[in-house]
């Protein structure tokens, strides 16, 4: 009975075992995720699909759908793919930029090898001084985002900029990107963001349904796949009436870098130090899907509005990550903030000043973990966060 | 009843054993730490056990903490260094505010709400520098035993200018003060000089009283120099290396 399944949620032996087909637990289907996207992927090659990757939130998948084509995620999680990255890039530079990389170095990510084009952008350098030693090899193309979200010369030129993609995109593909293209992509999208609010507002509940970590795992690197969209509705459907057990682990609310996928490592620490993820405010979790891409009006300006307000610490000033994390401290009421900075990532390690304060201003305790991607210092996190929350609980007991 | 404290860390496992009634200390004792993790630690609360002629079943109960806190077999819970050390300082003076503690692998500072409990911390990260263990192996270089640091009176001894505070980097500097024809006094009030502005950057603002534990606060001179960088006066409590046990007994007692 799937209304039966996953009732143990949140003790991580959701849906193993028993007679229930892999397809009828979300969990268990996303569990697959990378097998599946592979397949997809493969599938829709062979169809004369093209493949394009993309590298970070603020790319439009949108315009890439329009085309025609496939937009996958090439974040790089795995430390194993660092070494080979090292080779070409300096060893005190962010794991996720190292790690996706290395999968280019070695060879050894097949989305990236299937890939027709790959879209960066200028998030940070580092990435864009890797995108040029990979487009060495590979066909990029470089969106350039402005970081003045105060400066309507800023917005008008991450418009322009999309337009260039949209040429782009049309000249390498043969193929003639129409307004209605993007709308209809912007429905499939928008479909997707609305699935995921309703998922992450699983959390807002006492005794959420799941843990952070399962709830990060409901996610795809191949983003408008019809039997994701459909396991993510059925994954609201079936959480939304069900209550996890009461138990005594200190709300969290995350925020700084994301986790892609394979560098869960940290919050796997959290939630066995006796934490529980109630609320993601990065790039893997509620930040990316907040709002929605409007459907009035001009396609392109609707996306480059939506994209270009996105909240990353690029951003000068990044005001709006500030009043977004107090909004989502209302709505999921975390008991205090983990922010996580990857080693060599300049621009959150600064913006920690500002978080730390509102924090402070907040009355919640904070902490800031700065680390990468390799198990070395899992004890070290470990005991941090257990005094943390030891100071949560003993909060709790003198009110 | 009796209740028992076990701070197991990185260099040396610490045991206090506490009269519930008073909480008053009634015996402790320190072991260097070891492969056997859990038997090390078992042996020293044994032992303190028997020489206060006293048996497990005296005891009403066992906090464990420090780096190897979860294979205290004997402990009733585990608690983190952090909460504990914080326990133990307050227990010991009431109105300290900041705490900090230098351990085998571990820099701390802990910033204490006026009942003892943490109010925020920061540790170092994945490096150990600025530790006990620096300290330990620049001592070794030097033809010197950590605890021989003692003669070391370097209010009077002009501390040499150490720039890296890397352990393995810190040698090679010190090979080159060494070759140039430093004397060895310098070089060690240099190194701890250089741990204690490392501490700085670390503390924020301060808020006194400023209690400096852990084994490091054991070496001469070490928190003269850290109350100089600080520019606070710092006071070390007798035996600073056991406060972390203090703090799990106290704990402990206060359990029940």
């Amino acid at each position: 009975m799937s209304s039966e399944c996953c009732s143990s949620a949140g003790a991580g032996s959701c849906c193993s075992g028993g007679s229930s087909s892999a397809s009828s637990c979300p969990i268990t289907y996303f569990e697959g995720m990378i097998g599946n996207c592979l397949e997809y992927a493969t599938a829709a090659k062979k169809s004369g699909k093209p493949i394009v990757g993309i590298m970070c939130e603020y790319t439009p998948r949108e315009l890439i759908m329009a085309a025609g084509a496939l937009p996958v995620c090439l974040c790089g999680g795995s430390a194993d793919t660092i070494p080979a990255a090292e080779e070409s890039l300096p060893t005190n530079l962010c794991p996720l930029i190292k790690s996706t990389f290395g999968y280019h170095a070695a060879n050894s990510n097949p989305f990236l090898a299937m890939a027709d084009l790959i879209v960066g952008e200028t998030t940070c350098d580092g990435k864009k001084k890797m995108y040029e030693l990979m487009g060495m090899a590979r066909k990029m193309h470089i969106l350039e985002l402005p970081h003045r979200q105060d400066c309507p010369e800023a917005l008008a030129y991450w418009r322009a900029e999309l337009v260039r993609l949209k040429d782009a995109l049309n000249k390498r593909f043969n193929v003639n990107i129409s307004d209605n293209c993007i709308r209809h992509a912007i429905e499939v999208m928008n479909r997707e963001r609305s699935a995921k609010r309703k998922l992450a507002a699983l959390m807002e509940s006492d005794n959420p349904p799941i843990t952070g970590l399962q709830l990060l795992g409901l996610k795809s690197i191949i983003s408008g796949i019809p039997s994701d969209l459909e396991q993510y509705d059925r994954a609201i459907g079936m959480f939304s009436s069900m209550q996890g057990a009461a138990k005594k682990s200190v709300r969290v609310l995350l925020t700084g870098v994301p986790t892609v996928h394979g560098a869960e490592r940290v919050v796997n620490i959290i939630e066995t130090s006796g934490g529980l993820v109630v609320c993601t405010e990065n790039c893997t979790g509620l930040k990316p899907v907040l709002d929605d891409v409007d459907t009035s009006g001009d396609p392109i300006d609707a996306l480059a509005r939506k994209y270009f307000g996105l909240h990353c610490s690029v951003m000068t000033p990044n005001a709006r990550r500030r009043d977004t994390m107090a909004s989502l401290v209302k709505q999921y009421r975390p008991q205090c903030i983990v922010d996580l900075v990857w080693q060599a990532c300049l621009t959150y390690d600064v913006e920690s000043y500002f978080i730390r304060d509102l924090a402070k201003e907040l009355n919640l305790p904070y902490l800031r973990i700065e680390t990468d991607y390799s198990p070395s210092d899992s004890a070290r996190i470990k005991v941090r966060l257990q005094a943390m929350f030891e100071t949560v609980r003993s909060r709790n007991q003198r009110c | 009843m009796i209740f028992a404290g076990v701070d197991s860390g990185s260099r040396s496992v610490k045991a206090v054993l506490l009269d519930g009634l008073g909480m008053r200390v009634i015996d402790s004792g320190v072991v260097d730490q070891g492969v056997g993790h859990q038997a090390i630690a078992s042996q020293l609360l044994a032992s303190l056990l028997e020489r206060q002629g006293l048996s497990a079943k005296d005891v009403g109960g066992v906090v464990a903490t420090g780096y190897a806190r979860e294979s205290v077999i004997e402990a009733d819970v585990a608690v983190t260094e952090i909460t504990c050390h914080a326990r133990g300082v307050h227990h010991l003076h009431g109105d300290a505010r900041t705490v900090i503690e230098i351990g085998g692998q571990d820099s701390k500072v802990l910033h204490l709400e006026p009942d003892g409990t943490v109010r925020d911390f920061v540790m170092n990260d994945r490096c150990a520098a600025g530790t006990g263990r620096f300290l330990e192996l620049v001592a070794r270089r030097l033809g010197k035993d950590i605890h021989e640091l003692d003669g070391l009176s370097a209010l009077d001894v002009k501390p040499l200018p150490i720039s890296s505070t890397c352990v393995v980097f810190a040698e090679t500097e010190i090979i080159g003060l060494l070759a140039g024809g430093a004397g060895t006094d310098e070089i060690l009030a240099g190194v701890q000089k250089a741990i204690a502005s490392r501490l700085t950057t670390m503390s924020g603002r301060l808020r006194k009283a400023v209690v400096f534990t852990g084994g490091v606060a054991m070496v001469a001179n070490m928190s003269n120099m850290l109350s100089r960088a600080l520019g606070v006066e710092v006071v070390v409590p007798s035996q600073p290396q056991l406060t972390g046990a203090l703090g799990a007994a106290i704990i402990a007692a206060s359990a029940r």
